[in-house]
């Protein structure tokens, strides 16, 4: 019924007005906005900390690091904007105004989470782009064209990944009461998707890599850049691994959506 | 062809029973013990275009089964369930074309934006043209006043003015069928029949279906032709209004606080019931709560005004009130034949 | 007091309920010390020591930190936003109540709650199953009051952003915004002597150190001894005393913004 065009279009004039009606609160804006800048950059100041001490963490320099924070700011980024919706659903769920999704002539996901769009995740967006800039030209980085088109290819399958394993955590309020646990858990560990993998032995590394795989937000795909000349075969598969991992998510998501009854009379 | 066809209609949930304390929440999560419930255990009926039809029925009876299969929320176990000559399931997006659904107190439009731009984003959702959606507004201004709420956040409105947002919403993209779920609960009289006023304007404008939930007798009374009444999962009666209408329209209880109430007060209120107004009196006593006796009239066979002059002057009553019959007791007058 | 107590029960009674939330935080804490542990590990690599501690040392201050890191949440920020904006705040004023003390005794029932089914299960998973060597000696017995401490000076942060939001809606920027700088300032992740000098001594004038520096640093370096420790737990009961006072003379100033625009 609706082509991609008609989606987009739509997008556009909700969060137009959605964005209008919260620029009444300029103020929640404003201070939102600083606690993202400072809770994007925690991490950040902890290297810088620690590699006052050492001159390398597992083998990586600091403004290596600091590239690679910069991919995973960016690579964050979609998911807090387009995304931050998912956060609410345990409430919709167990009050039962999850029912109203069903209702119209739209894909339930894009309904849903049109109904939220996270103007701060743009200060955070911003943030990661300066980041990437300023560590490329410290690394003295060589952007040619196509290598320009792999990045924004590695980046968008990178924020597809940490889509996916947001929007899988919030799935769980599908079927448990208390979902809000499992959403805390996946936002905790997103902490780490910015670190070397390879500080991480045996269980843990297989763990961020196939099964909650964290190192393809960030760590993976700034291989690409950093050292193109010595990166394993995994690395190829990132873009891979963001399409197949929300192909999983959506299936899910279906699932949840159809085995939701509602609740109340 | 009817718009909407229902034959033998069956909805299970699997129920899991719960055991107790934090060992037993563990066991849950790997075996389940579950049980089955028969929500909707065969239910046929048919609507045909135009019909206003009041779905009712106590809580847990399976009327919002029935609606969540109509509008595409869930598969049916067992049966055939069209509307349009289609499966609601398994065409969500094209059957929520031509639906338009109303959900008790839970408001569908956009909370922090004006009730103008909700409606305009609607128009975007169900391809509305210009035309049509001008002629729209137009006719839900003259009904409803929208305009003075055009530039209202939702969550400004009062609850009775988001109601008549919410159903004029609804009838936007001109849909065959309408679900409202209870549109007047918890509204003041006067809201409430401006909402049913509203509603009948909006049926004849494009003769739309308009399927009805309710606990307010009222809103049948003042809405439907046609009543459908089901009870644990089956329909117990489905036909005129009229007939149902007279059996709760005759009703009515009278509440009493009666003086030094006593076990024997009962037996005493119905034997000096039976003397005055002979054996075939048409009342039925019980007592509900705490000091409160219910006399359920059949106003056909007796005046509510002359047992209640008898009883004030052959008992001390401190405190009398009269309310309309429930729909508990409707459904529990046609479980005992009431209209066989 | 008696009414304080019946406060203090009813949340824990309400904490009781998320036993779910409780487990997955567990497993969060572990997975959490885990990945601390790798980070740590490769910091050091074969290095015997740096900036003067061990690696035992370090990892028995961050894994330690995190294990108390649930409990010294107060939630007290977040409670008190939902609290203005629903309106209830506005009948403790009519009530023989005091507020501050309301909150506090409001938060210790999570405390508990936090310290029996999240922070001691943590700890006996440290000692047990990471076979971590927790020192015994002066520094882990004076640990719980120094700990005690730490949590009223996090109450007074939690409080003080509870306070600022008679002010502003805006809970979610203030709270995030001063979690941030207490767990960063406050050394929580990173022990404060791997700062740059001049940053280790600034912080060391600021109170944030008191909350997680102190108690943490006693149970890693237990043999800096009462000569160490002494001057530490009175400098945390100074920041205490001063916190509370400051935030009850604020909360003489936030409280006209309520009685003005009538709550």
């Amino acid at each position: 019924m609706h082509s991609l065009k008609d989606y987009l279009r739509l997008y556009f004039i909700i969060e137009t007005q959605y964005i209008k009606a919260r620029m009444q609160y300029r103020a929640d804006f404003i201070i939102s906005s600083i606690g993202m800048f400072f809770s994007s950059l925690a991490t950040l100041g902890i290297f810088w900390v620690i590699l006052g001490s050492i001159p390398d963490l597992a083998g990586w320099s600091f403004m290596q690091l600091v590239f690679i924070y910069g991919f995973y700011m960016i690579a964050i980024s979609p998911m807090q904007i387009l995304f931050d919706h998912i956060w609410q659903i345990r409430f919709h769920v167990q009050q039962g105004t999850f029912l109203k999704y069903y209702f119209r002539p739209l894909n339930m996901m894009f309904y849903y989470m049109s109904e939220m769009f996270d103007i701060k995740g743009l200060t955070q967006l911003a943030a990661g782009i300066v980041i990437l800039i300023y560590a490329s030209i410290r690394l003295d980085l060589d952007w040619t064209l196509p290598r320009v088109a792999l990045l924004l290819l590695t980046l968008f399958s990178a924020s597809l990944v940490q889509i996916s394993i947001t929007v899988l955590a919030g799935c769980a309020a599908f079927w448990v009461l208390d979902a809000y646990p499992v959403l805390g858990l996946a936002w905790k560990l997103r902490e780490f998707a910015p670190y070397p993998m390879n500080i991480f032995d045996g269980a843990f590394r297989f763990t961020f890599t196939f099964i909650i795989p964290l190192g393809f937000v960030a760590f993976y795909p700034s291989q690409l850049f950093l050292q193109p000349e010595d990166v394993s075969s995994l690395v190829y598969f990132s873009p891979l691994v963001g399409v197949g991992l929300f192909a999983l998510t959506y299936w899910v998501w279906t699932k949840g959506v159809n085995s939701y009854t509602g609740t109340g009379s | 062809m009817s718009l909407i066809h229902i034959k033998d209609l069956t909805k299970h949930f699997k129920i899991l029973n719960r055991r107790e304390g934090l060992s037993g929440a563990f066991r849950d999560l790997f075996s389940g013990n579950y049980r089955t419930v028969e929500a909707v255990a065969g239910v046929s009926f048919d609507i045909e275009a135009g019909e206003i039809v009041g779905y009712i029925g106590p809580n847990g009876a399976g009327k919002s089964t029935t609606i969540k299969m109509m509008t595409g929320i869930l598969k049916p176990t067992g049966g055939m369930l069209q509307v349009n000559g289609l499966m609601p399931y398994d065409n969500r997006i094209r059957q929520a074309q031509i639906m338009g659904v109303v959900f008790g107190q839970r408001t569908q439009l956009w909370w922090d934006l004006p009730v103008i731009e909700s409606f305009k984003i609607l128009k975007e959702i169900y391809k509305v043209d210009q035309k049509m959606f001008d002629r729209h507004m137009d006719m839900f201004n003259e009904l409803v006043g929208l305009k003075a709420l055009y530039s209202q956040q939702v969550r400004t409105l009062s609850l009775g003015q988001r109601m008549l947002c919410d159903i004029s919403a609804s009838f936007l993209h001109n849909p065959q069928v309408v679900f409202l779920d209870e549109p007047t609960i918890g509204l003041d009289i006067s809201i409430k029949a401006k909402i049913r006023s509203v509603i009948k304007e909006l049926n004849r404008e494009h003769n739309t279906t308009i399927i009805l939930t309710t606990h307010d007798l009222g809103d049948v009374e003042a809405l439907c032709q046609r009543i459908i009444i089901i009870d644990k999962g089956k329909i117990l009666y489905d036909g005129d209004i009229k007939r149902v209408n007279a059996l709760f329209g005759a009703y009515r209880t009278l509440k009493l606080q009666i003086d030094d109430f006593t076990a024997a007060t009962l037996q005493t209120l119905t034997g000096k019931l039976t003397e005055k107004f002979g054996a075939e009196h048409g009342i039925s006593i019980a007592e509900t709560e705490e000091l409160w006796t219910d006399v359920t009239i059949d106003q056909a066979r007796t005046p509510l005004s002359d047992v209640l002059n008898f009883v004030m002057s052959n008992f001390g009553v401190d405190d009398v009130r009269i309310v309309e019959i429930s729909m508990e007791n409707v459904v529990r007058k046609v479980y005992d034949g009431a209209l066989k | 007091m008696k009414s304080y107590l019946a406060v203090l029960r009813g949340s824990f009674m309400v904490g009781l309920v998320y036993r779910f939330g409780f487990l997955f935080s567990i497993a969060g804490n572990i997975i959490y010390m885990s990945i601390t542990y790798f980070l740590w590990r490769s910091i050091y690599q074969n290095r015997e020591t740096l900036r003067g501690l061990t690696f035992d040392q370090t990892y028995i201050y961050v894994a330690l930190g995190s294990a108390v890191f649930i409990l010294l949440k107060t939630y007290v920020d977040w409670q008190m936003s939902y609290e203005i904006r629903e309106g209830t705040v506005a009948t403790y004023l009519t009530k023989p109540i005091d507020l501050q003390f309301y909150e506090l005794f409001m938060s210790l029932g999570f405390f508990l709650m936090s310290l029996g089914a999240i922070t001691i299960p943590t700890i006996l998973l440290l000692v047990f199953v990471f076979r971590i060597e927790i020192p015994l000696g002066l520094g882990l017995a004076i640990f719980p009051f120094s700990l005690i401490l730490a949590y009223l000076l996090s109450f007074c942060f939690d409080y003080f952003i509870g306070l600022l939001c008679f002010y502003t809606e805006s809970v979610w920027g203030l709270s995030i915004t001063k979690e941030i700088l207490v767990t960063v300032l406050s050394g929580a992740l990173i022990p404060l002597p791997f700062f740059p000098d001049v940053i280790h001594k600034i912080l060391l004038w600021l109170p944030f150190q008191a909350i997680y520096y102190t108690p943490l640093t006693m149970v890693a370096q237990p043999n800096l001894g009462w000569g160490t420790f002494l001057p530490m737990l009175a400098v945390q009961l100074f920041w205490v005393i001063a916190l509370f006072t400051l935030t009850r003379l604020f909360y003489n100033q936030a409280i006209k913004v309520l009685r003005i625009s009538g709550g």
